[in-house]
């Protein structure tokens, strides 16, 4: 799929992450996370996976993690698309 | 629930929390929102363009998911609102609670410090890393609405001082020429100094984020905490990623809030082992240069006494056709 336009899921709560999904001409992924030392690299992987599994070559996927679990950033991040149009 | 408060009831009661706990009410938001418990309003939040403000949680609900909720808020509208960034001002001591929510600190005064959502400035040093220069270099901060004679002198004398210039145009779109014609003006006007870096302030050196009072012109307690925060990015973040260790400025013999920026670099500078050089203001036969002398001149519609202020390549724009909705705005103002 094709981000169209500008899509967003989540809360900055405890244990949720915030996805802010937009267009871009290559696809770049910017990382926040109050667990970011240990867990960039796990967070990174999911989102990857995701994105693979929607087929999404470019935009930019920026979020904000407090330390949520794998499932919840799948969700978001899947719900961001959808609101970005394509899906 | 979070809602939005727009009754004179749900204000008040807003005006009596943000006050109980230590702020300020300020008028002049875009939005208010706040979160009812028990019919009681126990957290409020506001957000001003790209700043988010009187930002409370009611002491007793503290700890709990009021402060994500209404961040959540905050921030959401601020982004659907076109801002790339978010800022927030807080009190030194709830740091720590924006930071773990993902908010970067930006400067701290001592007595407020400025965070912003997310990671706005260092992505814009990472994308200006191809201007960094070794060497002596300084930096100037200019508005220039428009660009003058008075600019060019400060402009080149500044060079001649150091290796590399960096000269940062105001992004702020808050005056009469707007940020591209400015800046364009700029770059035409200081072409022949071959080591002049031209670039923009983005959100962060007087910006409205930064220092917003600068805009109103109004030199109070608040005016003087955001300079503060203004000199402390700017000298703490900005200035060692591009090698400054020079700011200079013109004598500003008009303006006082200019005039107590100036003072408080002076003040604040050496801590970060800048110098700041102050740079007499050029003179023109009938007095001392200045972008508001120009501005005043156009709305008399004098444009043959221009030529004494601004370069030809300022003067051409001001006498062209694309000028004309600015020297129409100018008379307008001055008739009123």
């Amino acid at each position: 799929m094709n981000i169209l336009k500008r899509g967003q899921a989540g809360t900055m709560q405890s244990s949720d992450l915030m996805v802010i999904v937009e267009p871009a001409d290559k696809l770049i992924i910017e990382i926040e996370s109050t667990v970011k030392k240990q867990f960039e690299h796990l967070i990174r992987a999911r989102l990857e996976q995701v994105l693979d599994k929607f087929g999404v070559a470019s935009g930019r996927i920026s979020i904000s993690d407090r330390g949520a679990l794998d499932y919840a950033i799948e969700a978001r991040l899947e719900t961001a698309l959808q609101r970005a149009g394509g899906a | 629930m979070i809602v939005e408060l727009t009754s004179g009831p749900d204000i008040a009661a807003a005006k009596n929390l943000i006050k109980r706990n230590g702020l300020s009410f300020e008028e002049g938001f875009d939005e208010l929102f706040g979160i009812h418990e028990s019919d009681e309003l126990v957290a409020v939040g506001a957000r001003a363009g790209n700043i988010l403000k009187m930002l409370i949680v009611e002491p007793s609900h503290q700890g709990g998911p009021l402060l994500g909720e209404m961040a959540t808020a905050l921030v959401s509208r601020g982004l659907d609102a076109g801002f790339e960034s978010l800022f927030i001002y807080t009190k030194p001591e709830y740091v720590r609670t924006f930071e773990a929510l993902n908010f970067t600190l930006l400067a701290n005064q001592g007595r407020a410090a400025l965070l912003e959502y997310g990671n706005g400035l260092r992505n814009w040093l990472a994308a200006k890393r191809s201007l960094v220069r070794t060497g002596m270099n300084g930096a100037v901060v200019m508005n220039c609405n428009p660009f003058t004679k008075g600019h060019l002198y400060l402009a080149e004398s500044a060079a001649r001082q150091v290796d590399n210039l960096y000269l940062f145009v105001v992004r702020e779109d808050r005056s009469l020429f707007p940020f591209d014609v400015r800046f364009r003006l700029v770059q035409e006007g200081v072409r022949n100094i071959s080591n002049v870096i031209l670039l923009d302030t983005s959100r962060y050196i007087v910006s409205g984020a930064t220092f917003p009072t600068y805009f109103l012109k109004q030199d109070d307690p608040v005016a003087r905490i955001q300079m503060e925060l203004d000199i402390t990015l700017f000298s703490s973040r900005i200035a060692p990623f591009f090698g400054i260790t020079r700011r200079f400025v013109g004598t500003e013999p008009n303006c006082k809030l200019t005039n107590s920026y100036n003072d408080t670099m002076k003040r604040l500078l050496p801590d970060y082992a800048i110098e700041l050089v102050e740079i007499e203001r050029k003179e023109a036969l009938s007095g001392v240069i200045s972008a508001s002398r120009v501005r005043e001149l156009m709305a008399r519609n004098e444009l043959a006494q221009l030529d004494d202020y601004v370069p030809a390549s300022t003067l051409a724009f001001l006498a062209s056709e694309a000028a004309e909705p600015i020297r129409r705005q100018l008379q307008f103002d001055m008739r009123r």
